[in-house]
Order: structure tokens, then C-alpha cells, then sequence
């Protein structure tokens, strides 16, 4: 079979596979996104406590590899699915996809508030003086003078994050996700065809490169104040 | 009780104590300045007039002691804010000047003056616009408002951040040391602006080593010594006849610095 016919016949399977890919990463990281800033911030003044259970988070997911934290979730919650039953949360566990976007939450919001938290701890400190000297409260020097600096540091860390993200999306595939890798694994066990892991490679290569690109845009916007050539 | 506060004085700091460890940066010192007041702060480094100065508008939290603007004071304990909101609404009435600028560098030189109005007074955008433009163009700056700090020189930075401090109408400007970055051939021109700021009767208290400056425009001169006032008295008095050694000595010393 030619490339182009293999190509023809896997591609809309592929195709569907990346959106999944695409969904369950753009899921994961942006759900995490939403807990990280306030998670980095506890984690830098909030109270003893609230830190060293945070701190704990951080070194559990960090420190143990991504599958095992899918494999605990979704054959875990099997363990507890009367309990779960009883919570009325066993519809959400029994799905892997769920499974699968809870634990990238819990994994990517781990490394996001480590990346921001370095970020934070960047900012000039003599811009947040300035920002205070005014009269500011402190949610408006978060909001205006912190998180933009912040984010702006931390963005090219954050972005790799979201691409180890995505290719880390296809351990999904063996907990029964049909994400891009889960289809090819389908088309592989089914026709024997070695090129399909090709055609999957290339598609994981294309997105990332898309992202890449957008990233950089956003990037160059943010960090438009940087450059010593005139200003809008 | 702490003392009575003369009711003439716009600012007023009272016998404030600070220390950063074991180390008593400030032992007591109790300044006033009235309205149109230019009151300059001298003293060898470490003498703990940048402390005082940030002291007063609690970017460093005095042991004990008390601060009192617009007529509100703020009493210091265990060096401990007690009340987080009443700080903020002390500040809106001292403007500030960093010797490092402390430019948002994010924002716009117009945005950066826009700032305080927009976002702490709640001023209407338009309204912040106009205010920030004309204070602008006050110092100098009309030609570089959409320009980000990055691309200015220390000089027209500064020149911003007194714009920007302008744009809260404060009733008491401080400066801590406003020149000492700067490259020699730009100390002039935020001296100029601060001149101009004198001659018009905005109230300021200047850390400094500018002594031409604390001479020729001030109308109080206060030297620190060891975290206590050594002397204090206009300039012509104190310059002509200083009362200690170590005033005398600071300034022959300077004399020869700048001769």
C-alpha cells in the first residue's frame, strides 16, 4: 500500500484522534492555568501550613512519572466506585477521558505554579514599591504591576509546559482514550501497518509547531516593551 | 498619648524608631513640614535618611512612632500595620520619586502617569488622559508618550516618574536621592523640573546630595547623623555656621568632592 493510500484511509481516524489530543491538552492546561496563579501565591505568602501542603503536591507529582498518577486515578477510582456511587461521582470516574483531563489538571498545575512562582519572584521589586507608593491595594499590585510582569517572565517556560503536555497526552491511549495515539495504536493492531506511527509522529510534530508559532506571537506582544525600537 | 500634632503641619512624623534586626537604623526623629515647605535631608550613607524618608510613607514599617497626613495619623506598634487600608489612603497623599525611576516598564510613558489616577482615584480614562498628557508636557516629555521607559534616558525617566507622582495631586512630594543614577550630564534637567516644582510651593522633602540644591531651593536643611537629627535650620544658617563637627566636617568634605 502507498503512502497516500495509507494516508487516505488512516487519515480521518488520525485526524479525530488529534482532536481529542488537542481537547484533552487544551483542557488540562487550561484548567490548570486557572488554579496556578492562585496556587503560586500561596505558595509564596500564604500561611505555613497552606505552603508545606502545597509544597507536598508539588514533590508528589513532580516526583512520580505521569502514568503511574493516571493508572491511581482511573483504576483507583474502580477500587471505590460504591463510595464514588454514593457521591454521585462514579459517571465522572468510570469515563477515561475524565480520568485522564483530571490527572493532567492535577499534574500541569503542579508545574504551572512552580514556573510561575519563579515568575513572581522575578517581578523588579522596585516597580511593586512604585505600585504601593500610590496607594494601591494589594489585589490592584497583583493585577497590575505582578501578574503581567510575572506571566511575561514565565511565558517560554510555560509554553514548553504545555507541549510536554501534549505529548505526554498519549500515555491517555493506554488507560482506553482514543486520542491521536490511541487511534494509531487501533489502525496499528488492526492492519499491522508500521507507517501509520509515522503519520501520528508527523501530526504530533505539526501541532506542535502550530503552537509554537502562536506562542511566539503572544510572546512578542508581551514582551513589545523590551525592545528599544519606537513604540506605537 | 503621643504628642499633639501642631494642626499648620501638612506631614508630620513622630519620634520614629526603626531597626532592621539588632541594628536601630532610626533613633527618634520628629520632622513636620508646613505647606510650600522644601525641607532637604543630608547625611554620610547609612545615616538612615532614605529609611526615614520611606518611613513616612510605610514602604518601611517604623518600630514605633507616628506619621499624620491630611490630618489622619498613624500610630506604629511592634512595628506591625495595623490597618492595611488606612496605610493605602496615607499614600495617596505623599508622592514618591525612586532613585532607580521604578518605571512600570510595561506600560507606556502616558500609561505610566495615567496609572495612579485611573486605577486608585478612579478617574474617568479621558479625563486621566488629559491630566497625564499636560503634566507631560510640564516636564518636558510631549514628544515621548507612547514610548515604553526602556527606550528613555535616566534623565526623562525621572522626569516621568515626577509626572507621575504629580498625577496623584499629592499634598507632599518626597524624592530619595532623585539624581543619584543619573549620569552627571542629566542631573540638570530633574533638577530643573524640581525647581520649577519648588518655585510654584509644592511641599517636598528631599534625600539628597545635591548640595547646591539643598542650599539655593530648600527652605529647611535637616542633617542625619546615626539615625538622630544632628542639626536642622534653613540653609544659609546652617551652611554658614554649622553647630556639630560632623555636619561641618560632611560639608568641607563635600566642598572638596565638588570643588
Amino acid at each position: 500500500m502507498s503512502l497516500i493510500e495509507s494516508l487516505s484511509t488512516n487519515l480521518p481516524k488520525l485526524l479525530d484522534g488529534a482532536e481529542t489530543t488537542l481537547i484533552l491538552t487544551g483542557l488540562g492546561a487550561a484548567l490548570a492555568a486557572v488554579f496556578s496563579p492562585g496556587l503560586a501565591l500561596i505558595r509564596l505568602f500564604g500561611p505555613t501550613p497552606a505552603k508545606m501542603l502545597l509544597r507536598a503536591y508539588i514533590s508528589f507529582v513532580r516526583g512520580t512519572p505521569l502514568l503511574a498518577q493516571l493508572f491511581l486515578v482511573f483504576y483507583g477510582s474502580g477500587q471505590f466506585r460504591a463510595e464514588l456511587t454514593g457521591l454521585g461521582l462514579w459517571s465522572f470516574f468510570r469515563d477515561p477521558f475524565n480520568c485522564a483531563v483530571l490527572v493532567f489538571v492535577i499534574n500541569s498545575c503542579a508545574y504551572q505554579t512552580e514556573i510561575l512562582r519563579g515568575g513572581i519572584e522575578a517581578v523588579p521589586p522596585g516597580e511593586i514599591e512604585a505600585a504601593r507608593a500610590i496607594g494601591m491595594t494589594r489585589a490592584r499590585v497583583l493585577a497590575r504591576v505582578i501578574f503581567p510582569h510575572a506571566y511575561r517572565i514565565a511565558w517560554p517556560a510555560l509554553g514548553n509546559e504545555v507541549i510536554l503536555l501534549m505529548k505526554a497526552s498519549a500515555l491517555a491511549s493506554i488507560v482506553t482514550v482514543f486520542d491521536l495515539m490511541g487511534r494509531t495504536r487501533q489502525i496499528f493492531s488492526r492492519s499491522f501497518e508500521f507507517s501509520v506511527y509515522f503519520e501520528a509522529a508527523a501530526l504530533y510534530l505539526l501541532i506542535t509547531v502550530v503552537f509554537v508559532f502562536l506562542w511566539r506571537q503572544i510572546e512578542r506582544r508581551l514582551t513589545r516593551h523590551m525592545r528599544r525600537t519606537q513604540g506605537s | 498619648m503621643p504628642p499633639k500634632i501642631a494642626t499648620d503641619l501638612v506631614l508630620s512624623a513622630q519620634d520614629i524608631h526603626k531597626s532592621f534586626g539588632a541594628q536601630e537604623v532610626l533613633k527618634g526623629i520628629t520632622l513636620g513640614a508646613r505647606n510650600h515647605d522644601v525641607i532637604s535631608i543630608l547625611g554620610t550613607s547609612g545615616s538612615g535618611k532614605s529609611t526615614f524618608l520611606r518611613c513616612l510613607n510605610c514602604l518601611e514599617v517604623p518600630n514605633s512612632g507616628s506619621v499624620a497626613v491630611h490630618g489622619e495619623e498613624i500610630v506604629f506598634r511592634n512595628g506591625r500595620i495595623g490597618d492595611q487600608r488606612q496605610i493605602e489612603r496615607l499614600r495617596r497623599h505623599l508622592g514618591m520619586v525612586f532613585q532607580q525611576f521604578n518605571l512600570w516598564t510595561h506600560r507606556t510613558v502616558l500609561e505610566n502617569v495615567m496609572e495612579g489616577p485611573v486605577q486608585v482615584k478612579r478617574m474617568p480614562k479621558a479625563e486621566a488622559r488629559d491630566l497625564a498628557e499636560g503634566l507631560l508636557a510640564r516636564v518636558g516629555l510631549a514628544d515621548r508618550m507612547g514610548h515604553y521607559p526602556a527606550m528613555l534616558s535616566g534623565g526623562q525617566q525621572q522626569r516621568v516618574a515626577i509626572a507621575r507622582a504629580l498625577a496623584m495631586e499629592p499634598d507632599v512630594i518626597l524624592f530619595d536621592e532623585p539624581t543619584s543614577a543619573l549620569d552627571p550630564e542629566l542631573v540638570g534637567e530633574v533638577l530643573k523640573v524640581m525647581q520649577d516644582l519648588a518655585a510654584e510651593g509644592r511641599t517636598m522633602i528631599v534625600v539628597t546630595h545635591e548640595m547646591a540644591f539643598a542650599r539655593d531651593v530648600s527652605t529647611e536643611v535637616v542633617f542625619l547623623n546615626e539615625g538622630r537629627i544632628a542639626e536642622q535650620g534653613p540653609p544659609e544658617k546652617l551652611f554658614d555656621h554649622p553647630e556639630t563637627e560632623v555636619f561641618a566636617r560632611f560639608i568641607s568634605k563635600t566642598r572638596r568632592d565638588f570643588a
